[in-house]
């Protein structure tokens, strides 16, 4: 990204008064949130889960949210141009049944146990050291992932509208740090809840008059043909028989078992940042229905990422593809624009002032909810699973109130650490992606044997995890350094290209963790039953949720929401 | 009730929601008419549509609806 923020000699377009003023509305609205929910976060429960008073809507959209940042927005819009519509694959198997799984399956050991947070849950089943493990792990990547964020917006702005780099990360850190240190995930999730709102409001304008100057999404996938002179960008399913056949690169196992079973599984039910706004659900059923209205939700969000990117690849001027965008290190003064400007790119050729305000608004609001997001995740992870777990056991409910703002500070100040180095180095903005993806799937091995399997035992969570976690960064480095030949191996085929390579490096790094855990649990003395009791299934009464008909049952909606799912990817098969 | 932001607050968090947007529906909604009506388009894709008005207009609906639905009352503090 820094490359092409280098060669732009020219911003693409320019704010005007009445973009200026909703942008200025946005940043008022938000510091006054943190302002007013000040006085109703006082005790720990209050800063950490929001009180645990979240009903299934707003902790539902708040969910779904947490997961629509801006880096994600650009991105995947970037990645339909580049890929076709594959890219609806992170939204559809990618998350739906994930989502739902952790609704129906997951929640109700998570709720039960009264967890505070994902380590929390580990230390009550596996103890110390796998909790140790996973809140230092998380605790540093949520802080180098806002510190991306941040960075990300910065350029995104100085590309966009020509503003200064360090006014951007200095005014959207400032204003972050303020609402969360004073609202903490209720002000999070407050914004967030927000800018769902504003990016549907900012970005359906988009696929809405492009569908129409396209002349329906018939004459698009047409013309999408025509453009790339394949059929293979308009199918979900048809072109995924083997790694050549689609312009991915993946085979349909990749997909299946790598994506849409190690991957999103990991991601949804296990990374904290998404499932603490479901722990702040007010009963078990709102914890429960939560999920199942954010996977609703999401299975919308194509039409404004996915459909967009399609749009601008389909596009032509008698007959010549309109646009021709290339990857970041092929950006030159032919090719001026990258794959992750396709979501800009778009808004300005369809809003003029006004909506171009309303559209810059929302992504601004998609960054700086990705920062709250990371940094309050951060300082609870920080306060119960390091500072109280290991540092300062006995101290008051109000000191770890303070510490949970403190840290939200000092986490900041570290992420604008972050966004410098980045700045300075834009490659570290993929490595600390990847990152991410180190921890995650072997989380999901440990975290679903610790709630499904009885017999698993402390050591072999710990081992699971750490050993999972270790071959997952051993794969990355092999691949990376390896060349073609250690990409075929991982992902097991001489036609895989790189986005098979992490959905295989998870599903192997899972199976690894899977296999060490069984063998080391055997090895070692069970737990008693006794303390198993609210964290395991077969040793914990599941209790009602209190649902009287059926429109009040989580299942039916999950149920309701899972056929839609098929028959949308039969749709677009 | 108040839903969303805290015990004791009167301010729910969808009147949050409709207040935003019925603040940018009443910011968009006069200068798309006035776009359109003074013929001051941007040289947008599709201007012809008058993208502005129209979306300034579904926009205050839905604030003003979610505003009005939701405006803090008299005893509506939420205790629980």
């Amino acid at each position: 990204m820094q490359s092409m923020a280098a060669l732009l000699t020219t911003q693409l377009t320019r704010l005007t008064p009445v973009d200026i003023l909703i942008l200025v509305l946005y940043f008022a609205m938000v510091i006054f949130i943190g302002f007013y929910v000040k006085g109703s976060t006082n005790t720990s429960e209050e800063f950490f889960l929001a009180g645990r008073e979240m009903s299934a809507w707003v902790a539902g959209l708040s969910f779904v949210s947490a997961n629509l940042g801006s880096l994600e927005l650009m991105g995947w819009a970037g990645s339909a141009y580049q890929y076709g519509i594959l890219a609806m694959h992170w939204y559809w198997i990618g998350a739906i049944p994930a989502m739902l799984f952790l609704g129906i399956v997951m929640m109700p050991f998570y709720y039960i146990s009264k967890t505070h947070s994902v380590p929390g849950y580990l230390q009550l089943r596996f103890g110390e050291g796998a909790r140790g493990l996973s809140a230092v792990s998380f605790g540093f990547m949520t802080i180098l992932m806002s510190g991306v964020n941040m960075y990300a917006m910065a350029l995104v702005m100085k590309v966009v509208l020509g503003w200064n780099i360090n006014f951007s990360i200095w005014v959207g850190a400032i204003t972050v740090a303020v609402y969360v240190m004073l609202g903490g995930l209720r002000s999070a999730i407050i914004n967030e809840v927000l800018q769902f709102v504003l990016i549907w409001a900012g970005a359906a304008l988009i696929p809405i008059l492009g569908l129409v100057e396209a002349g329906g999404w018939t004459n698009l996938k047409a013309q999408i043909a025509h453009n790339v002179g394949s059929n293979d960008y308009t199918h979900l399913w048809s072109t995924l028989g083997h790694f050549r056949d689609n312009p991915m690169g993946v085979h349909w196992t990749g997909i299946v078992f790598g994506l849409g079973f190690v991957v999103s599984f990991g991601y949804w039910t296990t990374d904290f940042l998404v499932v603490q706004r479901v722990l702040s659900a007010h009963n078990l059923r709102a914890a429960k229905m939560a999920p199942v209205i954010g996977a609703a939700f999401k299975m919308a969000v194509p039409f404004i990422v996915i459909l967009p990117g399609l749009i601008c690849l389909g596009l032509t001027n008698h007959g010549v593809p309109l646009y021709h965008l290339v990857g970041e290190n092929a950006v030159n003064a032919a090719h001026p624009y990258s794959y992750n400007e396709v979501l800009p790119l778009m808004l300005i050729r369809y809003c003029g002032p006004g909506l171009l305000g309303l559209g810059i608004t929302a992504l601004v609001a998609g960054f700086m909810s990705g920062m709250a997001g990371n940094v309050s995740a951060f300082s609870t992870v920080w306060t119960y699973d390091i500072y109280g777990a290991f540092m300062n056991k006995r101290a008051s409910d109000q000191h770890y109130v303070a510490m949970g703002r403190w840290s939200t500070i000092i986490g900041m100040v570290v992420s604008i650490g972050t966004a410098y180095l980045v700045a300075d180095a834009a490659s570290i903005m993929d490595y600390v992606q990847a990152l991410f993806s180190f921890f995650i799937a072997p989380l999901f091995g440990t975290v679903i044997l610790g709630m499904l399997w009885k017999r698993a035992t402390n050591a072999g969570g710990f081992w699971g995890l750490l050993v999972g976690t270790a071959s997952s960064i051993g794969m990355f480095v092999y691949t990376t350094f390896g060349g073609p030949a250690a990409l075929s191996r991982i992902a097991i085929s001489a036609d895989a290209r790189p986005m098979a390579e992490t959905l295989y490096r998870a599903l192997w790094s899972w199976i690894i963790c899977v296999v060490v855990t069984v063998v080391v649990s055997y090895m070692t003395t069970p737990k008693p039953e006794a303390e198993l009791a609210g964290l395991v299934y077969g040793a914990t009464p599941i209790p009602d949720d209190g649902a009287k008909s059926l429109w009040q049952k989580p299942i039916f909606w999950a149920i309701i929401v899972i056929t839609v799912f098929f028959i949308l990817n039969i749709i677009f098969f | 009730m108040a839903e969303g932001t805290g015990r004791g607050e009167m301010l729910s968090i969808w009147f949050f929601v409709g207040g935003l947007t019925l603040v940018y529906g009443l910011v968009l909604l006069p200068y798309g008419a006035w776009e359109w009506f003074f013929h001051h388009e941007p040289p947008t894709v599709l201007n012809n549509l008058h993208p502005t008005f129209w979306w300034g207009l579904l926009m205050t609906l839905f604030g003003a609806f979610y505003t009005l639905r939701y405006r803090p009352r008299p005893g509506d503090i939420n205790k629980t």
